[in-house]
């Protein structure tokens, strides 16, 4: 699957909240059907990138294209029918919906979803609903959590949470995940079943941008990694240079 | 016993409409979670438009001055007055719902009901100022001609049926996807929007929808008495309907049912046949809001996910023909 294009392109975005420049001229790319990593020490602008990304907030200049459409300045939810949906660095489920509704919210443009059509075409979205709820059954199972099918999403555990997430992304069908920091305070076993996930995930095709701390993980999967820094790229490669490129390493350590 | 059975009967027309209003306000707040503090003024806008349109050509008499006076027949008006508020919700909701913080637009409810408050009472031109419009017609009674006791039957059967079609839109909305994704947006907007959801235009149109009930609502008010006034919709009165929905059980619509029966019915109507303390005139009439207030604050203590609180919705696949079945297996797997 290699040597397809770039899905993702950010080039000289720039973003600052008062005098503060968090994003100060960043550009990469994501190629299609690579985990592209996204590291940096605390305050390089990740997260600011990630909302910038998925249209959280607006670039101040530089522009973003995802599957050769501008995005720069599109809402949210126009960006996430493109195609490009992100996960939340702490799980956000919705809490008084149950995990499988939780499923059946993520599906895109759903007919049921427009007000008149609850009212007069009830047929028309029990048939749609049939069809989501059974892609939804199947991937519960695939992320363990058919037995908690009914239950409130706000009664799960931590790491339960962060397989919700991400089945619920998929659900929404998107071309592209962007995740940011899903091992972020999760225990070492189900670090190793994410990673697992991810890994078989992008086997079949899908495009991660993953925002991670923990480097040994982006080390283990990510097939480029972009370093960040004061708000700029510092340095893109494998992990592997990049743990011998002097500038990476006095970013971590100089700080 | 006349007299009691009247009073039942207008007990219960009253519980209709504020089933009708509870039904609104739920899916505004309880289900979307949009909060608005000047329900009322929605019900009011019902109220003046649909009175408007009922009535005659104001004649400079004892029914003062108007706007409109256009004499349209049931249910013309009550669907003009359901009109009327969706485009006061449409202006709001501009202003208000556009930024993403929910307590934004409370304090634009808050500031909007009281600049319509005043400008209803203090222009004489558009609803007769504080005086406000009387002698509305009741429907149907020019064909009926029945005495104000005897319409009050007819007029509790249109209510009763325009309370379950509220009921019947509301329970469909509710369970709809539509209504699951105001209750996405409710729970985290954020996420809806992440997930593709237009958090702009689903809290726009729960908004209006739910002041189209409470347009409805003050519409079938001001049919039933004959006249509204500014002291009909104070700011009290939307938290009698906010006590009434948060007693209740938010999200859920029978329990809206069960609000409007305790809160507005039975504290706030059947309190006035209590008998006086000698001496006390107003005392319980001064008790009965205490009464309310205690008893919502017993209820976000004790229940505060209300007497019915929302509840669990479930899916189950509807078996497929064993064809079917196998043919799907089979697309999945390719």
């Amino acid at each position: 699957m290699s040597f397809r294009g770039n899905l993702l392109t950010v080039s000289d975005v720039r973003k600052a909240y008062g005098g503060v420049q968090a994003v100060n001229g960043a550009s990469f790319s994501v190629r299609e059907g690579t985990i592209t990593g996204l590291i940096g020490p605390n305050g390089a602008g990740k997260s600011t990138m990630v909302n910038l990304i998925s249209g959280a907030e607006r670039a101040q200049s530089g522009s973003i294209h995802f599957a050769n459409q501008d995005i720069t300045r599109l809402p949210t939810h126009r960006i996430a029918h493109l195609g490009l949906v992100r996960t939340f660095q702490i799980s956000r489920e919705l809490q008084r919906l149950t995990v499988l509704e939780n499923l059946l919210l993520a599906p895109q443009h759903q007919f049921g979803e427009k007000s008149w059509a609850a009212l007069f075409a009830r047929r028309r979205i029990q048939e749609e609903e049939q069809r989501h709820l059974r892609k939804a059954l199947e991937m519960l199972d695939r992320f363990s959590l058919l037995p908690l099918k009914d239950e409130y999403a706000g009664n799960l555990s931590g790491g339960q949470k962060k397989l919700l997430d991400l089945a619920r992304a998929l659900m929404a069908e998107p071309k592209m995940l962007l995740l940011d920091e899903p091992m972020a305070g999760v225990n070492p076993t189900l670090t190793r079943s994410l990673q697992e996930h991810i890994a078989a995930l992008n086997k079949e095709g899908m495009t991660f941008l993953l925002i991670e701390h923990n480097l040994s993980v982006v080390e283990s999967i990510c097939d480029h990694v972009v370093v960040m820094a004061e708000g700029r790229v510092l340095a893109e490669g494998k992990m592997d240079t990049l743990r011998d490129n002097e500038a990476v390493v006095s970013a971590y350590l100089g700080g | 016993m006349n007299g009691l059975l009247y009073y039942l009967l207008i007990a219960a027309v009253y519980f209709c409409i504020y089933c009708i209003y509870c039904w609104g306000i739920n899916l505004q707040f309880g289900v979307a979670g949009i909060l608005n503090f000047t329900f009322i003024t929605f019900v009011a806008v019902g109220a003046y438009f649909a009175g408007v349109t009922a009535l005659g050509a104001p004649d400079g008499g004892l029914s003062g001055q108007y706007i409109l006076g256009w004499h349209l027949p049931f249910p013309i008006p009550p669907v003009l007055g359901g009109i009327a508020a969706a485009i006061l919700a449409v202006l709001v909701g501009i202003v208000g719902l556009r930024r993403l913080r929910s307590d934004y637009l409370a304090i634009v409810t808050v500031s909007v009901g009281q600049i319509a408050w005043f400008i209803a009472g203090n222009n004489v031109h558009l609803f007769n100022g504080w005086d406000g419009i009387s002698q509305v017609p009741q429907p149907w009674n020019s064909v009926f001609h029945l005495s104000f006791t005897n319409y009050g039957w007819v007029f509790l059967v249109i209510c009763i049926v325009l309370a379950i079609i509220g009921y019947i839109v509301s329970q469909a909305l509710y369970r709809s996807p539509y209504g699951r994704v105001l209750r996405a947006i409710r729970d985290d907007e954020d996420v809806a929007a992440a997930l593709g959801k237009n958090v702009f235009a689903y809290k726009m149109s729960a908004f209006i929808i739910g002041s189209v009930f409470a347009g409805i609502g003050g519409a079938l008010t001001v049919e039933f008495v004959g006249a509204f006034n500014p002291s009909g919709w104070t700011t009290p009165e939307t938290f009698i309907i906010w006590a009434a929905m948060l007693i209740g059980g938010q999200g859920n619509n029978k329990g809206m049912i069960l609000g409007a029966f305790v809160v507005p019915v039975v504290f706030n109507e059947i309190t006035r046949f209590l008998p006086n303390i000698p001496g006390h005139p107003q005392l319980i009439d001064s008790f009965r809001g205490m009464a309310i207030g205690l008893l919502l604050i017993l209820a976000v203590r004790f229940r505060p996910s209300g007497l019915l609180p929302e509840r669990k919705t479930l899916f189950s696949l509807v078996p497929t023909v064993k064809g079917s079945e196998g043919d799907d297996r089979h697309v999945l797997q390719g």
